[in-house]
Formats: structure tokens, C-alpha cells, sequence
């Protein structure tokens, strides 16, 4: 570090202290007073960028959990422009191919994307992860990211219904999957009336409730249409009533969210204590 | 081993763990070097939530952190953006010339939390150039770069910011408007928050989000501990839903959706429900169960159940969670400062 630090204060911009600095990142790769040095020299040197890109992606790769060696890919991205997007890509897809959800490597791709595109290709890597791990949240994050704010599939408004579908099937291939439940439920926050009118929605829930009466999240999920408004049809209306029994305190005229508060709360033990607030909450 | 029974707060093992980190860290450590001023954080605040701080020479301690300090010259210009906290390391300093030191937010963070913890004096401590150059670190969007060279932005330092102004009881550091904006913008669409706009919904960002509103009092509970928030800020029913489906079938909190549960989010997403005056809606009985099964026989706690070799840093996140557990052995947390309640 003493022969860092002299270099550093003389400001030696030169082929010798980039050495330097990759001997000193490749023991200690966390600081960022050598990385901010090493842009100074190569700022200098106007080092070939493409080199410099194999030895940051070296280190990303044996330490793909660290916040400088990434900042340095952006700062490298940056310079390169857009023409590099695609190799970016390339690069956090085979970060994200050992470890799906490494948040570091999302981040930066979300950067990469805003800042220099490469978007055609996004939503079919989200549905490639999905198809490999259908739990993957951080895929159905980036999904909504994707069908948010790509310029080219023309914003929610455009994608939301072919989005519905798309949720519906997976939340039916696996209905104990919080993704894409929440994932629903952020499809709607745009369009909150169209939750309580859109027919999918009764449809799902009670196609999932036929097959699992137990389903938390479908539970959850018609909790939260009704308290919006939602105008149960008489087969809901049914389903509530058939499965859930009556509190000992209740009565037959229980309105539906209550009795379905009071079965969550037998249903999802762990969250008991949230159920029954819910629960107190309904007459507010 | 002989020990505690495993359901059993082996407090004067978890001192003896501390203790020994303060005064030496295991070869480990090494990679997280950059870091030093916030593992001794972890270390002197697991003490004092220990109720162990009579263990270490405080004055010692002040010595070192204040040793950390980055001054500039009496000739200095503060607009040149230049910030002057503290630094995290020795690596980061330059003995011959400290201005070229570089100080970053969260070793400030950690080295004022220290002193606070320590009941160190701050009537002669002049805050006025880290408040001042504070300034410099803020990005028009509103949040936090940690370090004036160029760095990563993102809530951390937002929250990081929002801490030192709220110790320093002075504001003028930071635009908490434009903080604020920054902060609901990295609400995500389940409720949860983002380290960034767009990022996917993190237990660690969600605290650094929600304790930053309210140490900037964006955020109230009154004394029925009913919520106020004066202008539509965020979700909070989508909020107090994603936090408390973090907690699993096996009492642990997660992170984020699907992953599995871990020590720290115990504090991350249990402070959040805390500071929301909502507490009480955790399963507290499975959570401490979990949290057993997370500490170590060599004191302190682990990452996930039944590994056996600690680290300080989810030892210090699994006293935080017990403390909000109301453990007998823990003092009292301040959780929107993720230290020691100060007295």
C-alpha cells in the first residue's frame, strides 16, 4: 500500500502504476481508492478498454458479490458505449447462469439497459429463467422491469393483457409461488378498476381453490378484491361460505372477507397475528 | 460441548465473541479490510447491546475512531466537492497528507454510531465540515454517492446520510425533500423496496428505506401507534404485507420472495414492522426459535440454521433481532439507528 499511496500522491500516470494497481486490486479488490486511480491512469494511457474489460470481468467473476469491481463495469460500459451493450449482456447472463439471483449482477444489467439498450432481447431471457425456475422472483422482477420501460413493447398499457395470461398460467402451474402472485397484483396497481371487473381474475381464483381449497395466496388474493370492491358472483359467494366454518363467535351473516380473514388465520399460522389484525381492520 | 441449553441466550459467550473481534479480527477478514470501521461497529455495538461495554477501554476506542477522521486544510474549499468524514481503513489514509484521504458515508456512519455508543462527548466535536461536504454527495435524483471520486448510488446512503444528520441532530447536510423522492421511487410494484428504481424488492433495502422516512420524520406513529404520514408518500399496506410475508415456515425472515430465510433480515425486515408500530404482527415464538437454531456454540450467530462458524456480521444482526425480541439479556435498540437505544 505504501507504494500505491506514492504513486497516488505523485499522481504517476503511468504503464508502471497500472501494474500496480492490478497487483494491489487483485489482493484487495474492495478498494475503491485504487480502482478510482487505476480510471485516472488509464484516462491517461488511453488503455485498450477491451483488455481492461477481460481483467475487470476476471475479478467479477471470482468476486461477483463486490459493489467497486462492478462500479468499474460501469464506468467501463460507459466509455465503451453502446455498441458494447450486447457483450455486457453476454457477460451478467453468464454471471446470472452460476447465480440466478445475484443481485449485483440484475443491478447492473438494469443499468446497462437504460443507459445503453440491448432491450430485445430481455423479455425472452426473463421467460428462459422463468421456464428454468419458475420461483425465481428476481426474473419476475426484472419481467416487470422490462415491461414497464423497454422502449420497444410500448409500456404497461400495451403489454398488461398478454401479461395477465402470462401470470395466470404460471401462477397455475404453481399456485404456492409468491412471484407471480405479487407480480399479478402489480399488473393491476396501474388499473385498480379492472381488478374488480376483469372476469380472469373470480375465474383464477376459484379454478385454484376447486383444486386447493388450501391455497393461501389465492385466499389472499380474493381478500384483497373484495376490499377493493370486487361484486362476488354467486359461485365465490359459495366457495366462501362452503369452505370456511363459522367462528365460534360468528354468525352466519359474517360478511365474506371476515370469514376469510378467520380461515387465513387457521390456514397460515405463521402470519396469525396478521390475519386477525386484517380482520379487525375490515370495518374501518 | 457443554453450554446452554440451544434455546438458551448464551450472553457471556456472545460478549466473550465480541470482545475478541474488536481487538482482532480473524484472517478472514481480510477481504472485508476496507471495511474496519464498520466491523468494529458491529463489535462495539453487539457489546453494548451486551450490556458489556464495561469490557472495553472506551477512551481507547474514541481514540481510534476519532484517528479515522478526514481534515481538511484550513485553506479549503468546500465547494470543490471534496467530502471530509471519515475513512473506513487504514488503506484509505495518507499519513504525510491526510486531504487526500478518502472518507466515505458508511465508515461516517459507523464511526459516529461507535461514538454514540461509547458515550463520547460531542460538545467539542465540530461537525460543521462533514455536514458541509456532505452536501456534495447528494445526486440530483436525490440519493447518496458514498464517496466523492464516483461510486455506486443507491439507498444505502441515502439511509447512511439521513443517520449521520439525525446524530448530529443537524439537517443541513442533506435535501430530505429530494432524498424523500428518491426513497418512494425505489418502491416496487409488491410493496417492498429496491435497492434502486426497478431493483428487485430486499429486506436491507426496505429497512435503509423506511428508517430513512422516518428519521427524516417523514414518517410518525402517534400514541395509539396509528401511522401519519403527511403527504401520499408510500404504500403501506403493500409495504406491511411484503414484510410480513417474509417470514417463513420456518419462523426465519427472508430477504426476498423465495429465497431462503437468514439471521439478518430478522433485524432488516423485523426493524421495519417495528418502526411501522407493527411489531406485534410477527409470529415472535417461531422467529426466536429460528434464531436459536442461528447461534453458534462458539458465541455469536450464524448466516443459516446450524452452520457452526460465526460471523460478526449476522452476530450483531441476530442480537439486534432478539433485542427486538425483547431478550432479557439485550438492552433496548434504537431501530431507525441501528444501534443501542441512547439513554
Amino acid at each position: 500500500m505504501d507504494y500505491f499511496r506514492a504513486v497516488y500522491v505523485a499522481r504517476e500516470l503511468s504503464p508502471r502504476a497500472l501494474r500496480l494497481t492490478t497487483e494491489a486490486l487483485l489482493r484487495n479488490p474492495g478498494n475503491y481508492t485504487i480502482w478510482h486511480f487505476r480510471r485516472l491512469v488509464i484516462d491517461a494511457l488511453d488503455s485498450d478498454l477491451v483488455e481492461e474489460t477481460l481483467f475487470v470481468d476476471n475479478l467479477a467473476e471470482a468476486n461477483s458479490k463486490n459493489y467497486q469491481i462492478w462500479h468499474h463495469k460501469r464506468w467501463l460500459a460507459e466509455k465503451l458505449g453502446p455498441e458494447a451493450a450486447n457483450d455486457d449482456h453476454d457477460f451478467t447472463r453468464f454471471i446470472l447462469c452460476h447465480d440466478a439471483k445475484n443481485y449485483h449482477a440484475w443491478s447492473h444489467r438494469q443499468w446497462v439497459l437504460q443507459k445503453l439498450g440491448g432491450w430485445d432481447k430481455e423479455l425472452d431471457f426473463c421467460h428462459q429463467l422463468l421456464e428454468e425456475d419458475i420461483f425465481n422472483n428476481s426474473a419476475w422482477n426484472q419481467r416487470f422491469f422490462v415491461i414497464t420501460r423497454s422502449p420497444l413493447l410500448g409500456g404497461l398499457s400495451a403489454m398488461w393483457d398478454s401479461e395477465v395470461d402470462y401470470t395466470i398460467k404460471a401462477i397455475l402451474q404453481n399456485p404456492s409461488n409468491e412471484s407471480p402472485w405479487r407480480y399479478l397484483q402489480g399488473l393491476y396497481k396501474g388499473n385498480p378498476d379492472s381488478l374488480i371487473t376483469d372476469e380472469r381474475i373470480p375465474q383464477l381464483l376459484l379454478n385454484i381453490l376447486k383444486e386447493n381449497s388450501y391455497c393461501v395466496f389465492a385466499w389472499n388474493f380474493l381478500l384483497d378484491v373484495l376490499c377493493k370492491g370486487l361484486r362476488p358472483n354467486k359461485e365465490i359467494e359459495e366457495a366462501v361460505k362452503g369452505f370456511t366454518e363459522l367462528d365460534d363467535a360468528g354468525s352466519s351473516d359474517q360478511d365474506l372477507p371476515t370469514r376469510i380473514c378467520s380461515a387465513l388465520e387457521r390456514m397460515d399460522p405463521i402470519r396469525v397475528n396478521y390475519w386477525a389484525w386484517r380482520k379487525s381492520n375490515l370495518t374501518l | 460441548m457443554e453450554g446452554p441449553e440451544p434455546s438458551e441466550f448464551a450472553k457471556e459467550r456472545h460478549a466473550a465473541f465480541a470482545e475478541m473481534m474488536l481487538h482482532e479480527l480473524p484472517r478472514d477478514y481480510a477481504s472485508q479490510e476496507i471495511n474496519r470501521v464498520t466491523l468494529a461497529y458491529f463489535a462495539v455495538s453487539s457489546l453494548s447491546l451486551l450490556r458489556s461495554l464495561h469490557r472495553v477501554d472506551k477512551d481507547q476506542i474514541a481514540t481510534w475512531v476519532l484517528s479515522f477522521q478526514a481534515k481538511p486544510k484550513e485553506t479549503h474549499n468546500v465547494d470543490d466537492g471534496k467530502f471530509f468524514g471519515f475513512c473506513g481503513s487504514r488503506s484509505c489514509q495518507f499519513s504525510e497528507d491526510s486531504v487526500q484521504s478518502v472518507s466515505n458515508l458508511a465508515s461516517t456512519y459507523s464511526a459516529l454510531a461507535i461514538l454514540k455508543v461509547i458515550g463520547y462527548d460531542f460538545q467539542n466535536f465540530d461537525s460543521s465540515i462533514i455536514l458541509e461536504s456532505m452536501r456534495s454527495l447528494q445526486m440530483p435524483d436525490g440519493s447518496f454517492m458514498p464517496i466523492d471520486s464516483g461510486a455506486e448510488t443507491d439507498l444505502r446512503f441515502v439511509y447512511c446520510a439521513a443517520a449521520i444528520s439525525s446524530m448530529l441532530n443537524d439537517w443541513s447536510g442533506m435535501d430530505r425533500e429530494k432524498a424523500k423522492d428518491y426513497i418512494i421511487n425505489c418502491q416496487s410494484y409488491d410493496g417492498g423496496f429496491g435497492l434502486t428504481a426497478g431493483s428487485e424488492s430486499h429486506g436491507g433495502a426496505t429497512y435503509c428505506a423506511v428508517a430513512a422516512l422516518f428519521l427524516m420524520g417523514f414518517i410518525q406513529t402517534d400514541c395509539n401507534n396509528s401511522l401519519s404520514l403527511p403527504t401520499s408518500t408510500i404504500d403501506i399496506p403493500s409495504l406491511v404485507e411484503w414484510c410480513i410475508q417474509r417470514q417463513g415456515a420456518d419462523g426465519g425472515f427472508q430477504g426476498r420472495a423465495n429465497k431462503d430465510s437468514d439471521t439478518c433480515y430478522a433485524f432488516w425486515v423485523g426493524g421495519v414492522l417495528k418502526m411501522l408500530g407493527l411489531y406485534h404482527l410477527v409470529n415472535k415464538s417461531a422467529l426466536r426459535t429460528f434464531l436459536f437454531t442461528c447461534q453458534s456454540p462458539y458465541g455469536g450467530f450464524t448466516k443459516f440454521p446450524y452452520e457452526v462458524l460465526p460471523d460478526l456480521y449476522h452476530s450483531y444482526y441476530g442480537f439486534a433481532a432478539l433485542s427486538l425480541l425483547d431478550e432479557k439479556e439485550l438492552g433496548n435498540l434504537s431501530v431507525e439507528l441501528g444501534l443501542a437505544a441512547l439513554n
